[in-house]
């Protein structure tokens, strides 16, 4: 234990990187682990998280966000796998929040992949314990989307859905989608081989030329095949530094809290959580075969040529 | 012809290969499925070796009798290409024209370079992704000729003609018209791809301009007419391409009693992909 928090002060600087690598993963696998309901790709599939104690926990709230703003560290749960196109994402409604995946007008969703990209472009999850309160206005008059904050984890590995890990926070991106508030903070993998050496955005963009460019387009375009308009931003689409970031996961965690202590409203996410020992077994069935027309790419500006 | 795929062992493994089958008997996509699937109406059979995102290098072997789709090696490693972002594995449903070769005993006269004795390389641009050992048919667009190492290797752009966009498509500019920035992206990638393993850029001849649908069809017939050559045993070098075949009748390597040799199908399931093909390289400069 002692070991463990005198090694913290070093945010994981050299040489002790390989060993702290080893003790996180170590730490994952001991206190989370999920279990899986359903056919996946279809409206029943749920994949839970699992405490060490064996009992059903929440993605949303049993998770510690862990922030820790010497080291710039914060807990993520990875929903979507980089280059795939489900939309899976924790479910606000169901008790103990089971990862699940998003339905429109009674069907499993995927994001279009928006030339020249294939599925999302980053390791999309969420950071848990926090909450965009869609009943505060921030930055002008946005409200939040009553989601978690949302996460791109930019490093190497293509990380499964539901895996919980520690991430390095970079920055951060206001997009407004459909008229709310939704941040996008972007981090990297504490264990990636190339963390020890990003610590800011131009680093990012040093050791990763395009990727913010190609995060803010992704963005604004990945609704257009849908028939939507393309997202805006707040800032004109500036990113937000380390430190304007850690401020905006401290609010949005504030915000949770008093999601949490509050008694439950219509339309706010189901604070169930761990602490009853309530255990469920899995059932895991065969996925579901992904559509075909899930594969197609779309040339977003054909459709706006065509549009103007 | 109903042509379908007999698999042997596990996909990324050394042992993996998939045979192409006309009504259940193996038959050469190099030398056996004709090149034209209906020659009046200008429409290819295209054998697709690696399907649209996906890395590991498949191709149609020239070493094996009846020339198998196996994955490349390394120095005794599968082969996979890197991902080059923003790209994820190959950008196309990517494979080759059967009955057609590039031969490396001519230099061609525009790209000043000889073939390098594969069979015509094409890109596939429809929506759907196709499988390993498909046999798709085509229409033709366009062309690129992409300098690998300083041999030509033309890159025959194609559309699967049951795709929904196939009757708009009709030649090269309908590409830019259709799919904006595909004929950029496909240009970048084949110059990028092999750089992550330390190699240098490769080079386009014509300064990467696509050529015209007229100009990949001289091309086709020309690797058709090279590929007559070696079949038939009249190319000054055959550079050891094992050229049995079933259908060839008055070629010297007709033999239909070989097909009686090909092992039973043994299909396993996939086997591992090490990590590090997920790993995305970030070239500077490229995009």
């Amino acid at each position: 234990m002692f070991l463990s928090s005198a090694l913290k002060v070093n945010c994981r600087t050299m040489p002790l990187t390989r060993l702290l690598e080893i003790s996180s993963i170590l730490n994952a696998k001991r206190q989370f682990s999920s279990i899986q309901q359903g056919n996946k790709f279809t409206r029943d599939y749920k994949q839970y998280l699992q405490l060490s104690n064996g009992e059903v926990g929440s993605y949303f709230h049993d998770v510690p966000l862990k922030l820790d703003r010497s080291c710039k560290t914060v807990n993520m749960i990875v929903e979507v796998p980089r280059w795939s196109n489900a939309k899976f994402e924790i479910s606000k409604e169901l008790d103990y929040n089971p990862i699940v995946q998003d339905t429109k007008k009674g069907k499993v969703r995927f994001v279009h992949n928006i030339f020249p990209y294939h599925g999302y472009i980053h390791n999309y999850g969420a950071l848990p314990q926090t909450w965009e309160d869609p009943n505060q206005t921030s930055v002008g008059s946005l409200k939040g989307d009553n989601d978690p904050l949302d996460c791109c984890e930019i490093g190497s590995d293509v990380l499964e859905t539901g895996s919980v890990l520690e991430v390095k926070i970079l920055g951060s991106l206001a997009l407004i989608d459909d008229g709310e508030l939704d941040w996008k903070v972007i981090a990297i993998n504490v264990n990636d081989p190339l963390a020890t050496e990003i610590n800011n955005l131009n680093d990012v963009e040093d050791k990763l030329p395009g990727i913010l460019n190609a995060t803010r387009e992704w963005f604004r375009n990945y609704k257009i095949p849908a028939g939507k308009p393309p997202n805006e931003f707040a800032f004109d689409g500036a990113y937000k530094d380390v430190h304007e970031t850690i401020d905006t996961i401290q609010e949005c965690n504030d915000a949770w809290k008093s999601l949490i202590s509050s008694k439950q409203v219509d339309g706010a996410p189901s604070t169930k959580r761990a602490g009853e020992g309530v255990k469920i077994k899995p059932d895991i069935k065969p996925a579901q075969e992904i559509p075909a027309e899930v594969h197609k790419w779309s040339y977003v500006e054909a459709r706006l040529d065509n549009c103007s | 012809m109903v042509y379908t795929t007999r698999q042997i062992g596990a996909k990324n493994t050394l042992d993996y290969r998939v045979f192409i089958e006309d009504d259940g008997k193996p038959v050469s996509p190099f030398h056996d499925i004709p090149l034209y699937a209906d020659e009046e109406k200008q429409i290819f059979n295209m054998v697709v070796e690696i399907p649209r995102w996906t890395n590991a290098k498949l191709e149609i072997t020239k070493e094996e009798d009846l020339n198998p789709i196996i994955q490349d090696t390394k120095k005794g490693k599968l082969r996979y290409v890197r991902n080059c972002f923003p790209h994820h594995g190959y950008i196309h449903n990517y494979g080759a024209f059967p009955q057609t070769w590039e031969d490396p005993n001519q230099i061609h006269p525009e790209t000043k370079a000889v073939g390098d004795n594969d069979p015509l390389d094409v890109l596939e641009i429809g929506e759907t992704i196709g499988y390993t050992g498909q046999v798709k048919q085509v229409k033709v667009l366009g062309i690129m000729a992409l300098l690998d190492e300083g041999e030509t290797d033309w890159k025959i752009i194609t559309i699967d003609i049951n795709d929904p966009l196939a009757p708009k498509l009709n030649d090269i500019e309908d590409v830019e018209k259709y799919f904006p920035g595909l004929l950029r992206a496909t240009n970048e990638w084949f110059r990028i791809y092999k750089i992550p393993d330390g190699k240098p850029e490769n080079q386009f001849a014509f300064s990467g301009e696509a050529k015209n649908k007229k100009y990949a069809l001289d091309i086709i017939r020309e690797t058709h007419e090279s590929w007559k050559q070696l079949i038939s045993g009249k190319a000054p070098d055959n550079k050891g391409i094992a050229l049995v075949n079933t259908t060839v009748s008055d070629s010297p390597t007709y033999s239909p009693s070989i097909a009686s040799k090909i092992p039973a199908a043994s299909p396993q399931p996939d086997g591992p992909i090490d990590k590090s093909v997920d790993k995305w390289f970030f070239i500077s400069g490229s995009a």
